[in-house]
């Protein structure tokens, strides 16, 4: 072999070699790229992102070359977010506190992944009897599973403005607590938070009515319940009510009204556990006066209405790697981690799993230590709670719920009645042939 | 006649690659697009799972047949037509204050610009506490010289949230106005000011007589080029009102959101953006009619 030639050779060698690494190096790129899983909630409070993180870092710690971005959405807004996701194909691999209602229309539309195996790597007994009931819209199959509890329609009321305005007893009827909001306003301070915007809340709000007035929106296999006198009363306490909120009332979400019970400027609110936390944080010198209930009803005989939205967790059928999501999904539930998320806003997400519940770690939580009884009503409550997607344990469950919650149509409802002074039959009218179309489409 | 010469035929050639990209882009961003929302407007179609049947014109019919939409249309309307009226009457107004010489015109002229460059969530956010109920500043200062005795609801009541919206929209847009009119402005020959003023003409006369006619062209622009970006303006009204009270603030851009993705109608959505286009495309004749007789003269 001549020099020239080794020389050759070297050169066709070293080509051949950089052709080869050019051609391996994706390959081997691709098998070392890390998983990325994608993670959405609504739920997204500063201490509930720590808890987030603190997850997240576990899970990439347990399983390496797995990477979890954490990505926000809102009450408002996931349901434009998650249409738009999936009619792309650019879906999140884990959705986590999303009303079950929602996950009950994307099931509906085949669009989720089956949690059976999930919720067993979780483990079926540790959740309390019933918890994935919500879940179970096809038989023997599960669309997703609850990650908590929710009373979203607690009534919390300021103690010292009650013995100011001498009101000796809780409110228990919508007569009582309209007397009660009229005798504690004033002083720059108004009777309640209640929302009459064009927005999920105030549907929400207004379905609680309907319950408390003795009604539902569905017959338990579904058909249109509205034209009922239970739905005119409660459409005319909403609007009895508002005299006691405040002028911005018509533009209140979640978060308005949260704010204005906090900041004192009323003397009730409507809202979950979350109000503990921000009181203790933004406004302490209230909490010693704030306590907890169940709404009133219009009268005494007709029973609490609690409506639990049951925050989930579900999977998009077309996530990729759904092994690694379905891992991650079960890894939420690991108690180090779930504890801390439950602690984010304690009383605000309840346990769903009665393992956790009854464990020291969770109990010793000092929100949760000093409003025992309130935190014990509101889980009673939230077991027993219920949704649109589910109005009580006779109804069939409503896939459409959904739609019906983010067309506004019961929203708009309020708003007719209230604001602009419809005419209460025209309005009910309306609302029936709105739901109508939507339960047909 | 076809090109024989083979260089000519190469020239011909590469005429044809030099512009295809611009050919391909236009396809991909332009016509693929608006061929889409047309063929989506033919159909039912459920927003997660883009499947749906075919309705023909369906959709159009529904709407022609709904009053939500010709409510939504005359919100656009009034939108359009009141906003844009408040950024011309404020822009030009900024415009001429800004032409005259005055201590920290530079200083001026770039804070008046501010507005415009804010991003629109950042605005509406900080609007939305001045319009607050309870901590808001203008109800605060209402209250405190007397002139309310309980707060007023700007956004959630009618006619204030119109109201609210177009006042808002007007201070975030007229500063567009300001930069076309300045510019023009500072172009105007000082001789016909002179000549005006030795006829005798006061300021106002000197306004109407000089200085409008001069801006006659770029206002023009300025209008039409303001009611095509306002009559599809969206996040500024979203954010504020979300269409309400009830439908009371709700445009046609909101509506195609709604359909599109709070009813999960796609269709329908689409038929909505087909039906503002059409409205669009007249603004855009007149525009382009206005851009032709302007060359020709």
């Amino acid at each position: 072999m001549t020099d020239q030639s080794r020389n050759q050779m070297t050169r066709r060698t070293l080509a051949g070699l950089a052709v080869g690494a050019a051609v391996a190096t994706p390959v081997f790129a691709q098998a070392q790229a890390p998983v990325t899983l994608r993670w959405w909630s609504p739920q997204t409070a500063p201490a509930q992102r720590e808890a987030y993180t603190f997850q997240i870092r576990s899970f990439e710690e347990a399983n390496p070359g797995v990477r979890v971005v954490f990505e926000a959405t809102s009450d408002e807004g996931y349901p434009a977010q998650m249409a738009a996701a999936f009619a792309s194909g650019q879906v999140p691999s884990v959705v986590t506190h999303l009303p079950s209602f929602a996950v009950a229309t994307y099931w509906a539309n085949n669009l989720l992944e089956p949690f059976n195996d999930v919720i067993q790597a979780i483990g079926p007994d540790n959740f309390y009897p019933g918890a994935n009931r919500v879940y179970e819209i096809t038989p023997g199959q599960y669309a997703g599973t609850g990650i908590g509890n929710s009373a979203a329609n607690m009534m919390w009321l300021r103690r010292d403005l009650m013995e100011r305005a001498s009101i000796a007893a809780v409110p228990r009827t919508w007569d009582q607590l309209r007397d009660a909001c009229r005798r504690m306003q004033g002083g720059g301070v108004f009777g309640a938070p209640l929302p009459f915007a064009r927005n999920s809340m105030t549907s929400l709000i207004f379905i609680c009515f309907v319950h408390g007035a003795g009604g539902q929106i569905f017959t338990p296999d579904l058909q249109i319940a509205v034209d009922t006198d239970p739905f005119r009363n409660a459409l005319e306490f909403y609007k009895s009510m508002r005299e006691f909120c405040p002028p911005g009332a018509t533009g209140y979400s979640w978060g308005d009204s949260l704010t204005a019970f906090v900041a004192g400027a009323t003397a009730t609110g409507i809202y979950t556990g979350r109000v503990l936390a921000n009181v203790a944080a933004q406004n302490p010198r209230i909490a010693p006066f704030v306590t907890c209930h169940n709404y009133p009803t219009v009268s005494a005989q007709v029973p609490h209405w609690t409506f639990n939205d049951f925050p989930s967790v579900m999977i998009p059928k077309v996530a990729p790697n759904i092994a690694m999501a379905k891992r991650f999904a079960a890894h939420l539930f690991r108690p180090d981690g779930y504890i801390r998320q439950l602690h984010a806003a304690p009383g605000h997400v309840l346990p769903v799993l009665k393992t956790i519940s009854a464990m020291p770690e969770y109990q010793a939580n000092p929100l949760i230590e000093a409003n025992r009884a309130a935190v014990d009503l509101m889980s009673e409550s939230a077991a027993a709670g219920h949704n649109l997607g589910w109005e009580s344990t006779a109804h069939r469950p409503n896939t459409k719920a959904g739609q019906i919650i983010a067309s506004h149509v019961l929203a708009e409802a309020v708003q007719r009645f209230v604001i602009n002074n419809e005419p209460i039959g025209q309005v009910v009218a309306t609302t029936a042939q709105r739901l109508e179309q939507l339960m047909r489409a | 006649m076809a090109a024989t010469n083979p260089l000519d035929r190469r020239d011909a050639a590469l005429g044809v690659m030099l512009i295809a990209p611009t050919v391909l882009i236009f396809c991909a961003v332009i016509v693929y697009p608006l061929v889409s929302a047309l063929y989506l407007s033919l159909f039912r179609i459920f927003t997660p799972t883009l499947q749906g049947s075919f309705v023909g014109l369906g959709n159009y019919a529904e709407l022609a047949a709904s009053p939500e939409f010709w409510r939504s249309l005359l919100n656009t309307a009034v939108w359009t037509v009141l906003t844009l009226a408040l950024q011309i009457i404020f822009g030009i107004a900024a415009a001429l204050m800004l032409n005259q010489a005055m201590v920290m015109r530079s200083l001026a002229r770039s804070l008046i610009l501010f507005p415009y460059f804010v991003s629109t969530v950042v605005a509406v956010l900080v609007w939305r506490w001045l319009f607050n109920d309870l901590y808001g500043i203008l109800n605060h200062l209402a209250m405190w010289t007397g002139l309310l005795s309980m707060p007023l609801d700007w956004l959630g009541s009618m006619p204030n949230a119109m109201i609210s919206i177009v006042l808002v929209g007007a201070w975030k847009y007229f500063p567009f106005v300001v930069i076309a009119i300045l510019a023009r402005l500072q172009t105007i020959p000082e001789p016909l000011y002179e000549a005006a003023r030795i006829d005798g003409a006061g300021a106002w006369s000197r306004f109407t007589d000089v200085t409008l006619p001069q801006l006659k062209d770029v206002l023009l622009v300025v209008i039409l080029l303001r009611a095509i970006w306002d009559f599809k303006e969206f996040d500024l009204i979203y954010l504020l009102t979300g269409g309400g009270p009830v439908i009371a603030t709700q445009t046609l851009p909101l509506m195609v959101y709604k359909e599109a993705f709070g009813l999960n109608e796609m269709g329908r959505a689409s038929a909505v953006a087909v039906a503002m286009m059409l409205v669009m495309l007249s603004f855009m004749l007149l525009y382009l009619r206005v851009s032709r007789d302007g060359e020709r003269k």
